[in-house]
């Protein structure tokens, strides 16, 4: 980034030889001022994440395929981490997108987390990190990191919170949250099965009189199915989900990594 | 070239680790709320953000931030309705359905949200801090006048930088009664009885005009909220969801529901025979 | 910022259009009628690019003229959108289309059931109990929904067309010079008196 800055100001702060072909140009083209080359520092590295809470855990995933364009860079490159490493108040974040914002970010929060425990002498808790998420993402308002993160951890009361994030800091506390490249894949198939959305009661009558099926807590191992169904459907129809799935469970008994792998075709 | 050449020609080292900046922003046990923002290094910063994050004019945009609304607020001789929908849109993408646009700014003032979902979670919370802050300095709850007029002195500061927020400031306060104001990020602020901000504006407009009066009792006041929301809901595609109703009155504001907007469209249609254009056989 | 109507009621069928004939920053005649009577039962309210307009309009009404006189009968309003359709589909692919909107509103002769149909320069046609073209979609449609049911008497359909052009009034920048109101019934075409000099101002 240093390097682009001088690039308007070539003539105070550069060494006196050049090598670039700027004496050549036209006269007429050279006085209309110093040009600037198109700026674009994003790329989008692919790949997909999400999580979903339960009553007393959360869960958060991601895909470890890393592209650019139609190449793989690399089979394994996580997406989901730990922040603030701390076992009393596991806070695990997730992030998709450009790659090196989504590291940067991550850094950015984990030295925050940390700071704040040397500083206060007590873990940060799920809901402050949350808010704290926003106003970074929000200080880089003019100039986004281009990533959509999922922050998720377990409440005051031990319960499972998730929270989802636009690129500019926006955030909702959610049950569940698909994001990436396959978030249009995965975000209907969550809805239905995480929500119960258009599911009614059967037998309950027509029309207006259908009874919506009640939304209940999924226990641990149904969610984890449906984390590994979502991730598998995924790798069938897009291009840039695969190689292998990392997720991690957060719980009282802190937090829990676990790896399974996807097709690498 | 020159800036290869240039890099070698600083001191080794200079460029790694975190810079003073940095250091302090992380050292600093409270974040600074505001007034410190990334620049992009160009020329032109509110270009570039055009260009990576503007769905409007650049529809293959990199940077998809969340869009789309509708929201209004009336005064009426019991208080102030605020009532929303709940839909967030990224280009076609609906990203939420769950969407919290009526933003509790503290127990006694309201904000509502339309444009960019953070815009508005951030500055009205930041409308917030210095809401309390006024409190503290002053001993008495600030005006919504003088709320409003914080909110919009202060987008009209980065005027052009490419904030995008249609908001409105509700309260009821002793020296001024029920208060509502319009605040956009070009920097208007205008008082008025009744507004609706968003891509649904104009629908909610319709329903909300043509029964609109002062002396509406509380609980028409409340109906006609709820079924101007309805009526945008229905013809206006990046509106939907759920109907989030709030009443404001002098002691604080009420909570009516976050209502799922689908059962009460069935029950408008087929109990009371409106929207008769929707019809079942082809 | 041309505005057109169409309410469908028990047995008649509004239609309106704004009297605004506007070009650039003028508005050049304050009493224009954007409406073709094409047989006893129906009518064609339009809008959209001048010349095209009354060209297109014109051409439809002398054809269902001659349909008339070579088979001593009239044409039935979904007969009518039929053919304006396919004219507007043949248009629509020619080396110069016309950009015409239109509504139709007609009453069956035989059966006498009232029709609306809704008709755009891309040859798309719906029948619809109460429809709009132009601005007056965003403001009219959601009044429309909450104040329009299908057997709705001459009497309630002129109060709701006086919610729509009194939110036209409020709430349009421009103003559009009041409204010609047309209805078609079983006994034919009639122009409604409609006054819109009193001033209506937003809340």
């Amino acid at each position: 980034m240093a390097s682009l800055m001088h690039y308007a100001s070539l003539h105070s702060e550069n060494p006196a030889y050049s090598f670039s072909e700027a004496s050549t140009i036209p006269h007429s083209e050279a006085s209309a001022g110093p040009r600037q080359h198109a700026f674009y520092p994003y790329t989008d590295n692919g790949g997909s994440t999400l999580g979903i809470t339960g009553e007393t855990f959360a869960i958060l995933a991601g895909d470890t395929r890393s592209t650019s364009g139609y190449n793989i860079n690399t089979r394994y490159e996580p997406k989901v981490f730990r922040i603030g490493d701390d076992d009393s108040s596991p806070i695990v974040l997730s992030v998709v997108g450009f790659a090196a914002d989504g590291k940067a970010l991550k850094e950015r929060l984990d030295t925050i987390v940390k700071m704040y425990k040397y500083q206060h002498g007590k873990p940060m808790s799920v809901k402050a990190c949350a808010q704290r998420l926003s106003t970074i993402l929000y200080q880089k308002r003019f100039f986004p990191y281009y990533v959509h993160a999922i922050l998720g951890g377990l409440d005051e009361e031990g319960k499972g919170a998730l929270y989802s994030y636009d690129p500019v800091g926006s955030y909702e506390r959610e049950q569940c949250r698909a994001a990436g490249a396959a978030a249009s894949l995965i975000m209907p198939f969550l809805d239905n099965q995480v929500n119960f959305k258009n599911q009614y009661v059967p037998g309950s009558g027509e029309g207006l009189s259908l009874k919506e099926k009640p939304r209940e807590p999924l226990p641990l191992d149904a969610v984890v199915g449906i984390v590994k169904d979502a991730f598998t459907s995924a790798t069938e129809r897009h291009i840039e989900v695969g190689d292998g799935l990392q997720m991690i469970l957060i719980t009282k008994d802190g937090i829990k990594e676990m790896f399974t792998p996807l097709k690498r075709d | 070239m020159d800036t290869l050449v240039a890099q070698y020609t600083q001191p080794p080292f200079s460029h790694e680790g975190y810079t003073q900046d940095e250091q302090e922003d992380y050292a600093e046990s409270i974040p600074p709320l505001s007034l410190k923002f990334a620049l992009p290094p160009v020329d032109r910063p509110a270009q570039f953000l055009r260009a990576m994050t503007d769905d409007h004019s650049n529809p293959d945009c990199p940077i998809k931030i969340a869009h789309g609304t509708t929201t209004l607020a009336f005064r009426f001789k019991g208080g102030i309705i605020v009532a929303t929908d709940s839909r967030a849109t990224a280009g076609n993408w609906i990203a939420s359905q769950t969407v919290k646009k009526v933003i509790e700014i503290n127990p006694m003032l309201l904000g509502t949200m339309a444009g960019g979902a953070a815009d508005c979670q951030y500055w009205l919370a930041y409308l917030g801090i210095q809401c309390r802050l006024h409190e503290l300095r002053h001993k008495r709850r600030i005006s919504v006048a003088a709320a409003s007029k914080i909110l919009a002195n202060l987008v009209y500061s980065y005027k052009g930088m490419g904030l995008s927020m249609g908001t409105m400031i509700t309260g009821v306060t002793p020296q001024e009664g029920p208060a509502l104001y319009y605040i956009d990020s070009d920097g208007t602020r205008l008082a008025g009885n009744l507004f609706c901000v968003g891509s649904g504006q104009t629908f909610a407009y319709g329903v909300l005009d043509a029964l609109y009066k002062y002396d509406l009792e509380d609980d028409e006041a409340l109906e006609l909220g709820k079924r101007s929301i309805l009526a945008a809901q229905h013809r206006d595609a990046y509106s939907g969801g759920y109907i989030n109703l709030y009443h404001v009155k002098e002691d604080g504001w009420v909570k009516h529901g976050f209502m799922d907007s689908n059962p009460i469209f069935w029950e408008t249609k087929l109990e009371k025979g409106e929207f008769s254009n929707v019809t079942s056989h082809l | 910022m041309e505005v057109l109507l169409g309410i469908t009621g028990k047995d008649f069928v509004i239609v309106a259009a704004s009297k605004a004939a506007m070009r650039g920053a003028s508005i050049l005649k304050s009493n224009d009628d954007k409406t073709r009577p094409l047989n006893k039962h129906n009518l064609l309210a339009f809008s959209g690019e001048a010349g095209d307009t009354i060209q297109f309009t014109e051409y439809i009404q002398a054809n269902i003229a001659l349909y008339s006189m070579r088979n001593e009968t009239d044409l039935g309003p979904s007969a009518v959108a039929s053919f304006i359709r396919s004219e507007l589909a043949k248009s629509l692919r020619s080396r110069k289309p016309y950009n015409v909107n239109l509504l139709l509103g007609g009453v069956d002769p035989i059966s006498r059931e009232p029709s609306l149909y809704w008709l755009d320069y891309l040859a798309s046609s719906a029948k619809l109990p109460y429809a709009a073209h132009g601005y007056a979609q965003y403001y009219c449609l959601s009044i429309l929904d909450k104040h329009h049911h299908p057997d709705i008497s001459f009497d309630q359909g002129m109060r709701i067309l006086r919610m729509c052009t009194d939110e036209l009034q409020r709430r349009l920048p421009i103003d559009f010079k009041g409204m010609t109101v047309k209805v078609v019934k079983k006994d034919g075409i009639q122009e409604v008196e409609y006054d819109t000099s009193k001033q209506v101002l937003s809340a």
